[in-house]
């Protein structure tokens, strides 16, 4: 048997152990990338995003995880309270009233312009801020909710939602859950009869004879829906946003109903935020990244909403969906979304009660 | 240690795993319902006391709707689950080559590994106004666009994700009968029909009622089915507490209609096991 001296074994272990000290003057470890798990929305988002996270992935050593919403994006509120502050989160793509929602929670961090260098581009009335006038997010889309229909399935269309309530439109409207778009289709039915978000009642008087004639077909409660629905023929009208008509429009003539007299288009901003405890130069720069002139046009060509930075183009297929300057005090409107947010639950039980009961 | 000590210990490990797992978000369930929910927060607000006024806004007429479709949708999807359920198990148990038993025993199962979504979307557009059975609903008189149209498409999706796991219970359920049981009574004289009722039928109860309340425990909390093919009016009391928790942050709400949930559950199971105990009470082993 061979057998091992204790100086062929000193020898050796020192050698070893030489090795080792040395290693780290030649072997440098693999430096460990920053990591980001970003929550965005399905289809067309997802996709134009990944495009977008590729092209940074050239340039930067960033690791990004994506997470889509489930449904709306105030669901994914309910899984960062869940584990606050312990979230896996660190951007969110969201809209106002789901900003206002973290705003007032202050999960989020305040956006470093230094790093933000293209904030400054932005109109600051797209900007959300918290009490202290800090910025809080970075707005990519001018989107909107609009009224709208298929010129295939209703070739004669509508003039008013009032229309709406005639026989032919029996079955035909494939509208939001209330909660969805953060109630805007009950305040579109309340500016319909002379109110407003605060002034709602006569939006939910409308809203009854709407359900109580039959006309709405489906209520829908997440993007996908919305196009499933549109495209299956069965539904000719629809309330819904920018990013779910696009995609009906891709596949069907499509009317949006946006600058009608007695009634509005809605618009609001989407962007990202960073929540607290995320690796903040890196969820900045890669933030940044999307709000620059050319991604921010890449962004908004597909997904049909109107881009934020004043340089880039929008996609001249809904260029008719969108304002002009002048056309903006007779036609949008911009809800207090704050306001819209306290009273969500309300609105949300005078729906299961006093509506559903009505469609079914 | 005595057999039956040995086996009350193996129990340990997987209660140790599961009590906490199972008892411990039904607490925090609890505790969230009785807290005060302001509107535009997330979540219910901490440090405000106590309220049972999330349990007394459940208390209105309209929410009485819901819990009933709920309940009398998914019994609906359950007994016909059971209709169509056991004389599958039969089939495959009894009459079928082994070849095409386990055709459909594979079948059964690969129905259960596929999607929920791609089956609901299936029976979405099947019977859609473009699908090939876009028809049906006419020849029983009902208009697609009518509310009877959309329960029969919630029972249908419901149906069609349940049966294959009611069947595959009952299966089991026959495997466990002594056919010469039957051949027994239909060799003293009892007609065919006599012998399966009486003997078959009967002694496969226990199974049933095990695989009725897993088809309808399935049925009852499903999210999904009521959300797509519902419509947003055919509204299971699981979408209530969806929308809760996911939309409007009123976990509070969600937690309390849960809570209400779970006991009216308990209270069903309980009742139907009582009534199937006093009608076929169990028999007791003779003593040696």
């Amino acid at each position: 048997m061979h057998s091992i001296s204790r100086r062929h074994f000193g020898r050796n272990a020192l050698a070893t152990a030489g090795v080792a000290l040395a290693t780290p003057l030649f072997v440098r470890p693999a430096s460990a990338a920053d990591r980001l798990m970003v929550v965005q929305w399905g289809a067309p988002w997802i996709d134009v995003s990944k495009e977008i996270a590729e092209k940074y992935n050239q340039t930067h050593n960033t690791q990004i995880a994506w997470e889509l919403h489930s449904g709306g994006s105030a669901a994914v509120v309910a899984k960062i309270k869940a584990r606050w502050p312990n979230t896996q989160y660190n951007l969110l793509s969201v809209w106002d009233p789901v900003f206002r929602d973290m705003i007032a929670e202050d999960w989020l961090l305040p956006v470093d312009e230094s790093i933000v260098t293209n904030l400054s581009a932005i109109p600051d009335a797209f900007i959300q801020k918290n009490a202290a006038g800090q910025s809080m997010t970075v707005p990519l889309s001018t989107a909107g909710a609009f009224w709208g229909y298929r010129e295939d399935v209703l070739p004669d269309g509508f003039d008013s939602i009032e229309d709406l309530l005639r026989p032919e439109f029996k079955g035909q409207l494939a509208v939001p859950y209330p909660i969805n778009l953060s109630g805007l289709f009950v305040v579109s039915c309340a500016i319909q009869r002379g109110g407003n978000e605060f002034d709602v009642e006569p939006g939910w008087e409308f809203l009854k004879e709407l359900a109580s004639s039959g006309s709405i077909g489906r209520i829908c409660t997440n993007n996908s829906e919305f196009i499933n629905a549109m495209a299956s023929g069965q539904y000719g009208v629809g309330f819904w946003n920018n990013g779910g008509w696009f995609s009906a429009s891709k596949n069907f003539p499509v009317t949006i109903k946006n600058r009608m007299p007695d009634n509005k288009g809605f618009l609001y901003n989407e962007g990202l935020c960073v929540l607290k405890g995320s690796p903040e130069e890196t969820a900045w720069e890669f933030a940044n990244y999307f709000a620059d002139s050319r991604n921010n046009e890449l962004y908004n060509m597909n997904l049909g909403s109107g881009p934020t930075h004043p340089e880039a183009k929008a996609n001249p297929a809904i260029a008719s969906w969108y304002y002009s300057p002048e056309e903006l005090e007779d036609h949008a409107y911009i809800p207090d979304y704050a306001h819209l947010g306290r009273v969500k639950n309300e609105w949300n039980q005078r729906w299961e009660q006093e509506i559903v009961p009505l469609i079914r | 240690m005595s057999v039956d000590r040995f086996e009350r210990a193996l129990l340990l490990p997987a209660l140790v795993v599961f009590v906490p797992l199972l008892l411990g978000p039904i607490a925090v369930l609890l505790a969230e319902s009785l807290k005060p929910y302001e509107g535009g927060r997330i979540g219910g607000t901490d440090g405000a006391g106590l309220t049972f006024t999330n349990y007394t806004d459940i208390w209105n007429p309209s929410y009485a709707h819901y819990f009933s479709d709920t309940f009398r949708i998914g019994l609906i999807v359950a007994v016909a689950a059971l209709l169509l359920g056991y004389p599958i198990a039969h089939f495959v148990v009894r009459i079928a080559a082994p070849r095409l038993s386990k055709a459909i025993l594979i079948g059964l199962i690969a129905m259960l590994f596929l999607s929920m979504i791609v089956r609901i979307y299936a029976i979405t557009m099947t019977y859609g106004p473009l699908g090939p059975l876009a028809e049906v609903s006419w020849l029983f008189g009902i208009d697609p666009r009518e509310r009877v149209h959309t329960e029969m498409m919630v029972i249908f999706g419901l149906l069609h994700a349940v049966l294959p796991l009611v069947a595959l219970t009952l299966i089991g359920t026959v495997q466990t009968l002594n056919p010469r049981l039957e051949e027994a009574a239909i060799s003293l004289g009892a007609p065919h029909w006599k012998a399966f009722f009486a003997i078959t039928l009967m002694l496969s109860v226990p199974g049933i009622l095990s695989a009725g309340i897993i088809g309808y425990a399935f049925c009852i909390s499903n999210l999904v089915v009521p959300m797509i093919m519902g419509k947003g009016f055919v509204v299971f009391v699981s979408n209530l507490i969806y929308f809760r928790f996911s939309e409007v942050s009123n976990f509070p709400s969600g937690a309390a209609i849960s809570i209400i949930m779970l006991l009216v559950s308990l209270g069903l199971f309980y009742g139907a096991m009582r009534f199937v105990a006093n009608l076929w009470p169990p028999v007791k082993p003779r003593s040696r």
